[in-house]
């Protein structure tokens, strides 16, 4: 197992939670974010309030997402979006949620390493199927 | 404070009460020109109620008019900036101009990328149907998403 690039762990909640920092913009403006790992989102990208304020972004429409609590109708944004250690760099729609989140869309078809131990999130660059 | 408050109210009671006419409006006319004496036949509305109508739905954005050719009667149409301001708002009204615009039965469960009353692309992803139409960075600003009804590719998030 070759472990690549690694992200610390928030602690701005307990017990800690995996984060991802990526890259994201708008026409004019830019923005490292370091969303929450949400295996339960089946989407790319949540943002939250604070990174759609920073990037000055209106919303690109309304869309009925599904949540615990039943549906719910979220603003949708359009932003670039980068990281170079996963090698992505795409326009594509973030939905807007209390919080940023990264969701399974850009986690799929890659292997992590979730250390709760160490409190970090890391990508794998090569396994050995035995 | 108090007066502004009372005219904020008048306002939105005012515009709330114009989005029936408008929503039928759309449903028989969609983004084609008509006038007062066609919304008082297709849609059964006394002469006086479409008169306020047009006077108030024009001057809240909801109707262009257009240039009056000689004495013939004044035609309007619904504004297409109007399908943007709603989607993005979304709720009750966002269903209902969907309904009008006549998108709910051929693209019911997928997304549509709306620019004015045109649909320009649709597809059941979210995410692909983004991808397309915003990738281009001269994408105009006036474009929309949406879904129609409920998608069948739903976002889920266990927030």
């Amino acid at each position: 197992m070759n472990i690549g690039k690694c992200w610390r762990f928030s602690d701005d909640e307990q017990p800690p939670y995996p984060t991802i920092e990526l890259n994201v913009s708008s026409a004019d403006r830019n923005a490292a974010i370091s969303p929450k790992v949400d295996t339960g989102f089946n989407g790319s990208l949540a943002i939250g309030i604070e990174v759609v304020k920073k990037l000055r972004l209106t919303p690109a429409g309304t869309v009925l997402v599904k949540t615990a609590a039943g549906n719910r109708e979220v603003p949708v944004y359009a932003l670039n979006l980068s990281q170079p250690d996963l090698g992505i760099t795409y326009a594509t729609l973030a939905i807007g949620t209390e919080r940023s989140l990264v969701g399974r869309k850009i986690l799929n078809d890659r292997t992590w390493l979730l250390d709760c131990k160490e409190e970090r999130f890391c990508i794998i660059a090569q396994t050995k199927m035995s | 404070m108090r007066y502004a408050l009372k005219w904020q109210i008048c306002h939105m009671r005012n515009v709330t009460m114009m989005m029936k006419p408008f929503f039928e409006a759309v449903r028989a006319f969609k983004s084609g020109p008509f006038s007062s004496t066609d919304l008082v036949k297709r849609l059964g509305y006394a002469s006086g109620y479409v008169r306020n109508f047009l006077s108030q739905a024009t001057r809240e954005g909801l109707l262009v008019p257009e240039p009056r050719v000689g004495k013939r009667e004044k035609i309007f149409r619904a504004n297409p900036r109007v399908v943007r301001d709603i989607v993005r708002r979304g709720g009750k009204d966002k269903e209902e101009l969907l309904n009008a615009i006549g998108l709910r039965s051929k693209y019911f469960g997928e997304y549509v990328a709306l620019d004015g009353f045109e649909v320009i692309d649709h597809d059941q992803d979210l995410y692909r149907l983004g991808e397309r139409v915003f990738s281009n960075r001269e994408a105009p600003g006036r474009i929309v998403v949406t879904n129609v009804g409920v998608p069948k590719k739903i976002i889920t998030v266990e927030v």
